[in-house]
């Protein structure tokens, strides 16, 4: 796939993941020790009311589903110069908690291209992604950007 | 954990300063074998044929370790509802085996809630520097803190 091929618009669902308590509280261990990320029985007592999962957890399983769900188009291109880099990202929201056993769906619809003076070999591709849970509700959203190459000029 | 911070200690400028975090090269491949599989996190001829020249951190897995950081540094000892997400994050130089990073941030704005008395909203400045005091990443976070009594 390349910057040329791809359309503003174009929307697909890149995957389910299911979150179990082992899990959310390893990632937690790791990363984000707060006490509604880590304990099953003390998280009661917290404003969520039980365990949720890391706002960072959830976004990691993003980037796992889209990893997983461009293989295909890896395994054809088989280079690795041609790897996904990724500048950054913006408007990041947790707008409700992942909790054990929920299954999340992710989506991303491309948003905009934009052509990079710097770096003529590249474009940049901005992307809504978001993630549902199973009463279709928005559990997180962002927009990422990632650089695509351009098709070599024949 | 004693609240030892509240909304008001969050005053617009105010400087922290925490780290260090060791990045180390099996945490990395961890790190991308779990969420972020692709070759030049996980495979040192393919990272080195890469863009990023080198094998390097998940920008994801940056992000986690600059909330551990920012975990021990200030939420873990602050009366935090809980964060709201990232406004943004820019990954700039590749987080490499070896590095020790280290997290300042600064308090870029404060506001109280309008529609709940006892909390505020707190934005970082969030940056992280590399063992040469490069910046790595920057970032700016929100995040919900009740007001002291």
């Amino acid at each position: 796939m390349w910057f040329e091929d791809i359309e503003i618009g174009a929307r697909r669902e890149i995957g389910s993941y299911t979150f179990t308590e082992d899990e959310i509280i390893a990632f937690a261990q790791k990363y984000d020790p707060q006490v509604f990320h880590l304990d099953p029985v003390a998280a009661k007592d917290s404003m969520f009311g039980g365990l949720v999962a890391s706002g960072w957890h959830t976004a990691a399983i993003w980037m796992k589903l889209m990893i997983d769900s461009r293989k295909d188009d890896t395994a054809k291109t088989n280079d690795a110069s041609r790897a996904g880099v990724s500048p950054g990202f913006e408007n990041m929201r947790w707008m409700k908690p992942v909790r054990p056993g929920m299954t999340i769906t992710y989506t991303s619809e491309v948003t905009e291209k934009v052509n990079l003076k710097s770096r003529p070999k590249l474009g940049l591709v901005k992307s809504l992604n978001e993630a549902r849970d199973e009463s279709g509700d928005v559990v997180m959203r962002f927009t990422g950007k990632g650089f695509v190459p351009k098709r070599p000029k024949a | 954990m004693n609240d030892l911070y509240h909304f008001e200690d969050f005053t617009i400028g105010r400087r922290f300063a925490f780290g260090a975090y060791t990045v180390t090269k099996d945490e990395i491949f961890e790190f991308a074998r779990a969420f972020d599989p692709q070759p030049h996190h996980l495979d040192e001829d393919a990272a080195n044929a890469s863009m990023l020249k080198g094998l390097s951190a998940s920008g994801w897995h940056v992000c986690a370790m600059t909330m551990r950081m920012f975990a021990e540094g200030i939420i873990l000892k602050t009366a935090n509802r809980g964060g709201v997400g990232c406004d943004e994050a820019r990954w700039i130089k590749p987080v490499r085996p070896g590095d020790v990073l280290r997290l300042e941030v600064v308090v870029r704005a404060a506001k109280e809630s309008a529609r709940h008395p006892g909390v505020g909203f707190v934005t970082f400045d969030c940056n992280v520097f590399n063992t040469h005091e490069q910046v790595a990443m920057v970032s700016m976070t929100p995040i919900i803190l009740k007001r002291g009594a």
